[in-house]
């Protein structure tokens, strides 16, 4: 139950690091932020064939702040309804006073190569996708659920219909009411190159399950995932790691590189660098 | 029983389910509190349930249509009808639990079948066909070999099926509470048990004036020996989820033995739905017909479904990462699950349409006329 | 592995699908070979939604804006589809989103893929916009309810100016005084002869003479005594004064309007905003630590109000004393990557907190120090680092500009200057060399002519003044202080002698002794940390040259004792001599908006068409002159209350003010983005005042809903949220750059109402309530001539457009600081953007007539818009290891202006120096004692609540649902609490713990508790934001119908009501008298189980 990230077998596990020195002598800071560089890689990576690229993120857990921006930019991105989250991040505090850290670990889809969740689907509804993500297709799917039960790290969530404006005022005469304040969540659901209106209780993607895609729209379209270009903490990195002269290349060859739950066989292609 | 208690019964029953079911429809999950950590609650423990009824009923039908036991002579046809009644509430639930029941034809042409739930709808489809089959052949002719090859792929098809769910949550290395090689053995032996027990409330309740010489002693021995294989079964399931300092293992099983659900446990499924029933049906034996019969057998199967229930939820009771359910709120995102109204009065119309059809079955469509005496 | 899995998806669109005879076959086809795909693109054929664009990217459905989620002020780029906001993200140019920042001349197009990072907040920000509790009409609070019932009436926005600005019976509960009427004083000319006479007033200090003068003064003026507020104290002001306009969190842009309407058109001194709510002392601190010698009097002016922070970013060591730099600060998305590439490039950093924060949890050490002792840590530091000679002598001993000059150095420091010292050895002043005859008296003739006094040394140099002096090699030696000419004088650092029979100490000696008050250990058992840590922290700091920072904020801040943690802080800066260097403290520095600078096109302050008015008299919060000089003065002390000599916008004094009538009577107060009663510590004393109508007979507030404090209003005129409006949001001191951000409108709501002024139709907003009010008074600086005959002021952006474009032109006189012309695709964009806008807010023409119809300045204006601001090049931000937008002036260690202060209520002088004062005193300065109320309450922020203003954004109270109280687990134990148990708060001066909110309503100061590792025993804390009554939490009627309140917003809890009132004034919270803070970290409470 812990969230334990396993090194992966390649490196020898590093002590978790606190914020304490690794390195000894300091480092002037970068001259390019990291998400002018991957934005760039990310343009290079879809010039490739689809098959040939590797997506993969990395989150540095020494960097994440435990700041949700990520959360609440995914939400915003995908227009989540209440309820549905695709990157929650955990906050567990650790030690005895005055002895005292916090690990913030943020959880995307893992995107595994060996995914549980896609197996456990009776309808082909959730796959992988040429590019190694796992996508939902809502049209198909029954919203029977057992991908997330199948899933071992929660990474997926039901759409129960409903918005975050429901159940307010309506006296649309003197404020501005419900039915006006909610079309920046009704009518824009865009994902899969699909947009949605969330009309009835029982149009797609209501009655379906939900997860992380990577920002599939976005990074076919030259625009980082909305998890990463927001990571204040610059704790995100995303990019393919079939390009060995990319960002996130170069943080998988250090030997701090971690996966969650891997004793799962899933093999995540998001990494945690410890 | 009085027929029109029974019908009254089903027809209340059937009337809140379906107010349940017309909120359903214009709430849709809105009113169900089913989530995204416990995806699968009350509907779904039922739909096991019922399945494993409709499972456990053909295979005690074949002590009839097959093997000709004398004592279960006349019981394999209302066994089959009860099957299949059954079998209808348990689809019924798990259609409701979809989020598109609609697509529910998806998952018979466009199945996946490395899916744990596709193969338990192909079992059951394959299984509902089968009951069908043999209802229908069983009523023109009682000993014909088609029947008894129906019979046969029949008596095979339930053993397999009736261990399906648990092969389906047994499978699933997420509810590492479920990933044990014992649930399939489990779901089976329940189907066994609940099929016996669904014996006895046909005998003690629905079916009370049959005539002949029904041997309800044997029907009442073998489902004790039941009851207390499968109470060995939990026993050893639960105390080995207990052994061993794997939290994800053992909480579920700490919560349904002593922590929130050990009120239902101890009680309805221990007391109620085993030592009691145990104690009717071995101290006071009631004759053929009595009520009794029945009253045991309903609390076996209350025991059951509650049995059922506890594994399938407590197993979901887990944070699948520590601080997940409190690093997000919304609707079903929380680790804590109680059937809601709407959900509970689906409940309702389902049992009311198991006792309706079981009802009207019995005075409409199997007319007995050969079973008796024959 | 599954090879289902590696298919690609057929994209078949319905149309397509239907429309290709062949596709049933090649579905079918599929259909067998890889089923999901197939079942994909059959599903899609037939299922609802429909194909879109990738929108996100395309620059012409991206508007750049600034947020104001929280007052930090990141740019955004708001991407819009369909007319509605559909995501938010960082702007790309923006130093606060990205770091480095790109070049500014990256055009537009380019930035279309590329976006900076902004906060939670920042991303949730339409949720503010689009708040279903958004208000879209004026509201009236109903006649016959009382102020806070919740009771509502709407009414026409016209009707509405009519009512403010007549008065009359507008509640039936009798006349009340209408903004005409209060405008008493209507002749600008008048104005300005009376403000001089009442200046001579307050400048005579011979107590007769001031006498003669008031009655003077009502002889010169008898005819126009009606229009003052009490001709027995002329210096009161006229009526006018008597209309009071206080801002919360106001930006440049709306600001400038306020000066220009409250002082300059109405002519009302009164207006302030929320500063010493905020970091106040930090603040004035900074102001007193800048103070600038004049060399025409030899005397101390003013310093600026402003604090610096640390450039982390360039920093080897920080101590982040007080700073919620994760949560809060400012702000996350600009000050947390530097913290956490520290992380991992192994640059050290310790936090000094009671509580663990994201940021202490990530520190190399926590020191979790006893609330309000910041000072004595600091003491101990200082007191190592000058035993151990630690701290940089060589620049210390620059003494004056021209020595600082010569070594290069961006600034210098008063360490070595002479103090006098008094019979109880207390520093007074600083020795100035006439005093020992280093100089002596000359008349002579100033620049203009007018006979001054000069001062000549021995040896034949003139001063313009007294100078001071310092020490060189054991001589006294009298120095200019600023001018780069003079001879550069290199100070000696450790002086205490006597010189002519003056007792004499070097105000680094004064530190010293100071330090010496108490042993290190002693210092560290005030402050409850150990001795250790106080070395390595000291050893540390001073370690890394100048590349270590203290960087502090509210932690050290609000407390009684604040000025003085600060300025303790603040001297460890300067013991180390960082101040302007690269790693070290900053300042902000922001582009001209107000065309002050010669050849910037639009002067905009002073462009006023006709008689500008000038406000004068003793403003409400006491700050603008002081006690003595007034002529409430007779001798005596205390006061009513307290008078405010260093700090100014002391928004905790507002309302008791109004509620005592100190110094005079308020009849209308009007109120923006105000939400003082409930961000106040004590804030419910705030709700008894503006519920008294006899006490305050007109309340007019400015809102976007009907929020906590305009709850008890009169009238609320509707604004538009920060998505819809203008503004400038200015820097904050960890901005190395120099910028200016844009705020300007990127939507338009649905169906939001409009109104007319001066002819034009503008949304209903803030600005359309003072030009609405200004053209029904004729008030001067508004309307068609309003900046000057022909230059109309008639739209929000006649005002700001102008203050773009002097931004854009920037601040070299031939204009070769300005930013280039937008091109045709730039133009293009700007346009296209702004498709969705109604003309009665974009118009084009409108638009550029505002900046004077100019073509190359109004391209310049939008290269500017189309980037959200103005910001200067990464690289140009430093140069050899010093920042070059610099401080550059005299740091004062002794502050001689503060040490002539008098705190009116002790009747005191104030203490110059950093000094170690216990914290949690009343406005008396007695320590109070709260027995029976053991812990310690201190407050803090999360990075998902801003204030009142969050709790509309549903998606941040998913993440953190309601307020807590944090505590350790050794009290929780000792309390019988556990974690999530429901506990109850009470204090000294709220035992029932309670908040009276009024209309029948008492809020009980209940929620969960969090039980911790991570918090000092014996201090308790909690969030900020949640514990509502109104923002849409309550239900309210408007015009008989019930509007229902939304149940989350009002989860608990909200601790303010429990902290401390000042026993002496008993309606106010503890303050900082010195450097104006509300203290929101000294009090004590008692925490319950429930
Ligand atoms: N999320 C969010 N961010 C904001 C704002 C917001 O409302 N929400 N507001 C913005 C504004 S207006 C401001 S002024 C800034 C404020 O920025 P900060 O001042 O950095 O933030 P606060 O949370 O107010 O920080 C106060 C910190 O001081 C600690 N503290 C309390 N008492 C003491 C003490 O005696 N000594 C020391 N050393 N520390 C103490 C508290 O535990 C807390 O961590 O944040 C800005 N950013
Ligand atoms: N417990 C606790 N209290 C605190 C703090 C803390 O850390 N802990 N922090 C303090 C700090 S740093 C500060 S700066 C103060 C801030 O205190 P304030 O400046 O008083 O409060 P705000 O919440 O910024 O804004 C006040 C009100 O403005 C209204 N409003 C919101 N948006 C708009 C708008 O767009 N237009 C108009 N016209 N009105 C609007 C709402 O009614 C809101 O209630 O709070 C302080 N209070
Ligand atoms: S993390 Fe879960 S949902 Fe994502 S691919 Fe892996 S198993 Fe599937
Ligand atoms: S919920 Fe949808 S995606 Fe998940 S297993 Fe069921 S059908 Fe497949
Ligand atoms: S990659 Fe996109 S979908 Fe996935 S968590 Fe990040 S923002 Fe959400
Ligand atoms: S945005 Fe980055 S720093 Fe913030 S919680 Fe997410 S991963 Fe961590
Ligand atoms: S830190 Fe403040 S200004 Fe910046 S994005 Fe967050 S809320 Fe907006
Ligand atoms: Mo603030």
């Amino acid at each position: 139950m812990a969230n334990e990230v396993q090194p992966m077998e390649k490196g020898s596990p590093s002590p978790p690091v606190s914020g304490g020195a690794t390195i000894k002598t300091p480092e002037p800071p970068a001259k390019e932020d990291v998400l002018l560089r991957m934005n760039k890689e990310l343009g290079r990576a879809l010039k490739k064939n689809e098959a040939q690229r590797k997506w993969v993120m990395v989150i540095d857990l020494r960097r994440c702040i435990g700041c949700h921006a990520c959360t609440v930019a995914c939400i915003a991105v995908n227009k989540l309804p209440p309820g549905i989250v695709y990157r929650p991040v955990t906050i567990q505090e650790k030690g005895k006073y005055p002895n005292v850290t916090m690990n913030f670990l943020p959880r995307p889809c893992m995107q595994c190569e060996n995914p549980p969740c896609t197996q456990a689907c009776p309808v082909h509804a959730t796959y992988t996708n040429a590019e190694g993500i796992v996508v939902m297709d809502y049209d198909q799917c029954i919203g029977c659920r057992a991908c997330i039960a199948a899933c071992p790290y929660g990474a997926r969530t039901y759409d129960f219909g409903g918005t975050y404006t429901e159940g307010t005022t309506n006296e649309e005469t003197v404020v501005l009411g419900e039915s006006r304040a909610d079309d920046y969540e009704r009518n824009i659901n865009i994902e899969y190159g699909r947009k949605r209106v969330r009309t009835n209780k029982h149009s797609s993607p209501i009655g379906n399950v939900r997860k992380c895609h990577f920002c599939l729209d976005r990074i076919h379209n030259g625009v980082l995932p909305a998890c990463t270009t927001t990571c204040i903490g610059r704790a995100t990195y995303f990019g393919d790691a079939d390009d060995s002269t990319s960002l996130v290349s170069e943080l998988l060859a250090k030997p701090n590189v971690g996966q969650l739950k891997a004793e799962f066989g899933t093999k995540p292609r998001v990494y945690y660098i410890l | 029983m009085d027929k029109k208690i029974l019908y009254l019964v089903g027809i209340l029953g059937f009337a809140i389910g379906c107010w349940g079911l017309a909120d359903f429809l214009s709430a849709g999950d809105a009113h169900t509190n089913y989530g995204s950590f416990v995806v699968w609650g009350l509907w779904v423990s039922l739909y096991f349930l019922f399945g494993g009824i409709a499972t456990g009923c053909f295979i005690w039908a074949s002590l009839d249509l097959i093997f000709h036991v004398p004592s279960f002579s006349g019981t394999g046809r209302p066994a089959l009808l009860a099957a299949l009644v059954t079998l209808v509430a348990g689809l019924a639930a798990i259609a409701l639990d979809l989020g598109h029941m609609d697509r529910f034809w998806k998952t018979i042409f466009q199945a996946n079948m490395s899916s744990g739930v596709a193969m338990d709808v192909w079992g059951y489809t394959v299984f509902g066909l089968v009951t069908v089959a043999a209802l229908i052949v069983s009523a023109t002719e009682p000993k014909n070999p088609t029947l008894q090859a129906i019979m046969w792929i029949g008596l095979i098809v339930s053993v397999v099926v009736s261990g399906l769910p648990g092969k389906l949550m047994g499978n699933n290395a997420a509810r590492l509470f479920w990933h044990s090689s014992l649930m399939p053995l489990q779901y089976l032996l329940q189907s066994l048990m609940a099929g016996g027990a669904m014996l006895l409330v046909l005998r003690g309740i629905f079916l009370r004036d049959l005539p002949g010489e029904y041997q309800p002693g044997l029907l009442g021995k073998i489902t004790s020996l039941l009851v207390l294989i499968n109470l060995f079964a939990s026993y050893v399931f639960l105390t080995q989820s207990l052994s061993g300092n794997m939290p994800e293992i053992a909480q579920p099983a700490q919560q349904i033995v002593f922590g929130h659900f050990s009120t239902s446990f101890w009680g309805l499924q221990i007391v109620l739905g085993s030592i009691v029933p145990l104690f009717i049906l071995f101290i006071v034996r009631g004759s053929a017909g009595s009520f009794l019969l029945g009253l045991a057998g309903l609390l076996i199967l209350l025991g059951n479904a509650v049995a059922r229930y506890l594994v399938l939820v407590a197993g979901q009771q887990v944070d699948p990462l520590e601080g997940l359910s409190s690093s997000f709120s919304g609707k079903g995102l929380t680790l804590t699950y109680s059937p809601s109204m709407t959900e509970w009065a689906v409940a309702c119309g389902l049992l009311g349409l198991v006792i309706l059809g079981l009802r009207a079955g019995f005075d409409r469509f199997l007319p007995l006329a050969h079973s008796p005496k024959e | 592995m599954n090879d289902i899995t590696s298919k690609k998806t057929a994209m078949i669109t319905r149309r397509a699908f239907l429309q290709s005879s062949s596709c049933a076959v090649a579905a079918s086809a599929a259909f067998l070979r890889d089923l999901p795909e197939a079942c994909a693109a059959i599903q899609k054929a037939f299922a609802a939604g429909e194909d879109v664009d990738f929108f996100e990217d395309n620059p012409e459905n991206q508007i750049y804006t600034v947020c104001l989620q929280c007052n930090t002020g990141c740019g955004i780029k708001v991407k819009i589809l369909d007319g509605i906001v559909a995501k938010i993200d960082g702007n790309p140019y923006s130093p606060w989103t990205l770091w480095p920042h790109p070049a500014y001349k990256t055009p537009a197009k380019e930035m279309g893929k590329i976006e900076g990072a902004i906060c939670p907040k920042g991303q949730a920000g339409m949720q503010a916009a689009y708040d279903p509790y958004r208000i879209m009409s004026v509201l009236k609070r109903k006649p016959g309810s009382k102020r806070g019932d919740g009771q509502w009436i709407t009414l026409p926005f016209d009707k509405a100016i009519d009512e403010i600005i007549g008065g009359g019976d507008l509640f039936g509960e009798g006349h009340v005084d209408g903004l005409k009427s209060v405008r008493a004083l209507t002749s600008a000319d008048m104005a300005k002869e009376m403000g001089e006479a009442v200046k001579k007033i307050w400048d005579e200090k011979d107590k007769e003479k001031k006498k003669a003068l008031v009655e003077g003064f009502k002889e010169k003026f008898k005819d126009h005594l009606h229009t003052l507020i009490d001709p027995d104290h002329p210096d009161f002001g006229p009526k006018n004064n008597q209309f009071m306009f206080v801002w919360g969190r106001m930006k440049g842009g709306r600001e400038d309007v306020v000066d220009r309407f409250v002082q300059e058109a109405f002519g009302s001194i009164n207006m302030n905003g929320h500063t010493t709510v905020c970091q106040g002392s930090l603040y004035f601190t900074g102001k007193s630590m800048s103070s600038k010698w004049n060399s025409k009097n030899g005397e101390f002016d003013s310093g600026d109000k402003f604090y610096w922070q640390g450039d982390t970013g360039n920093s080897e060591f920080v101590i982040y004393a007080g700073t919620n730099l994760f949560d809060a600060n400012y702000g996350p998305p600009h000050r947390a990557p530097k913290a956490t590439e520290a992380i991992i490039t192994g640059r050290k950093f310790a936090v000094i907190d009671p509580r663990c924060s994201k940021l202490a949890a990530k520190a190399w050490k926590w020191i979790p120090i006893k609330p309000g002792t910041d000072a004595a840590l600091a003491m101990g530091m200082i007191r190592w680092i000058i035993e151990k000679e630690r701290y940089n002598a060589g620049y210390l001993a620059l003494t004056n500009q021209a020595a600082a000059t010569a070594a290069g150095e961006p600034n210098y420091a008063n360490t070595a200057w002479l103090v006098k010292i008094n019979d109880k050895n207390e520093p007074t002043k600083f020795l100035r060399a006439s005093e020992i005859g280093l100089t002596s008296p000359v008349e002579a003739l100033d620049e203009e002519g007018k006979p001054t006094t000069h001062y000549k040394t021995a040896d034949g140099r003139t001063f313009t003044c007294d100078v001071p002096v310092a020490m060189v090699n054991g001589v006294p030696v009298a120095f200019d202080p600023v001018d780069k000419k003079a001879p550069a004088v290199i100070g000696d650092l450790l002086v205490s002698t006597e010189i002519g029979g003056k007792k004499v100490k070097s105000s680094l000696q004064l530190l010293k002794e100071e330090a010496e008050k108490h042993t290190i250990a002693e210092w560290a058992d005030i402050a409850g940390v150990s001795e250790k840590d106080i070395l390595i922290l000291a050893d540390e700091f001073t370690s890394h040259g100048r590349k270590a920072v203290v960087d502090i904020h509210r932690g050290p801040s609000q407390h009684t004792n604040g000025f003085y943690n600060n300025n303790a802080y603040y001297t460890l800066n300067l013991l180390i001599g960082n101040y302007d260097y690269a790693g070290g403290s900053i300042k902000a520095k922001t582009y001209d908006r107000k065309g002050s600078k010669k050849g910037q096109p639009f002067p905009v302050t002073k462009m006023f068409g006709s008689h500008h008015f000038t406000a004068f008299g003793v403003d409400m919060l006491r700050t603008k002159t002081t006690y003595e000089k007034s002529t409430l003065f007779d001798g005596s002390y205390p006061t009513k209350r307290p008078w405010f000599p260093i700090a100014s916008d002391i928004y905790q004094e507002d309302l008791p003010s109004i509620g005592d009538a100190y110094p005079y009577p308020i009849k209308i107060l009007m109120t923006y983005m105000n939400g003082s009663v409930y961000s106040l510590p004590a804030g419910h004393t705030g709700i008894e005042i503006l519920t008294d109508i006899k006490k305050l007979p007109l309340y007019i507030a400015c809102d976007i809903m009907v929020g906590e404090t305009s709850n008890y209003a009169d009238y609320i005129f509707p604004d538009v949220s920060y998505l819809e409006r203008w503004e400038f949001h200015g820097s904050h001191p960890s901005v190395p750059w120099k910028v200016e951000n844009i705020r300007n409108p990127a939507i338009s709501l649905p169906g939001w109402p409009t109104v007319s002024v001066y002819g034009e139709e503008i949304p209903i907003c803030f600005e359309a309530l003072f030009l609405a009010i200004a053209e029904k008074l004729d008030l001067p600086g508004f309307g068609p001539d309003g900046f000057g005959k022909g230059i109309p002021y008639r739209r929000p952006e006649d005002f700001y457009l102008k203050q773009v474009a002097d931004i854009a032109f920037g601040e070299k006189e031939d204009g070769s600081d300005s930013v280039p012309e937008a091109n045709e695709e730039e133009m293009i964009i700007f346009l296209k953007a702004r498709r969705h806008l109604p003309p009665s807010v974009f118009d084009e023409k409108k638009w550029k007539a505002a900046v004077g119809g100019n073509e190359s300045l109004w391209k310049k204006v939008v290269y500017a818009m189309n980037r959200g601001g103005r910001y200067q090049d990464f690289a140009k931000a430093y140069k050899d290891g010093q920042v070059t937008n610099t401080y550059g002036e005299l740091i004062n260690l002794f502050q001689e202006k503060t040490a002539k202060c008098i705190n009116t209520m002790t009747g005191k002088n104030m203490i110059g120096l950093p000094t170690y004062l216990p914290a949690g005193t009343d406005y008396l300065g007695k320590v109070i004692q709260d027995n029976g109320y053991d812990l310690h309450l201190i407050t803090f922020k999360t990075i998902t609540m801003t204030k009142a203003r969050t709790i509309s954004n549903y998606w941040l109270l998913s993440i953190v649902h309601e307020g807590y109280v944090l505590m350790n687990t050794v009290d929780a134990a000792k309390l019988g609490i556990r974690h999530d148990d429901t506990v109850h708060v009470t204090s000294a001066s709220n035992p029932e713990g309670v908040w009276d909110v009024k209309g029948g309503r008492k809020i009980p100061m209940k929620g969960k508790a969090y039980v911790t590792e991570g918090i000092r025993p014996g201090v308790v804390a909690f969030p900020l934001g949640f514990g509502h009554w109104a923002s849409g939490s309550a239900d309210m009627t408007i015009n008989g119908k019930l509007i229902k309140g939304d149940k989350r917003r009002t989860v608990p809890l909200h601790l303010n009501a429990a902290m401390r009132i000042d026993p002496v004034t008993k309606n106010v919270t503890l303050s900082d008298l010195v450097g104006g803070s509300a203290v929101f970290y000294d009090s004590k409470v008692k925490v319950t189980k429930v």
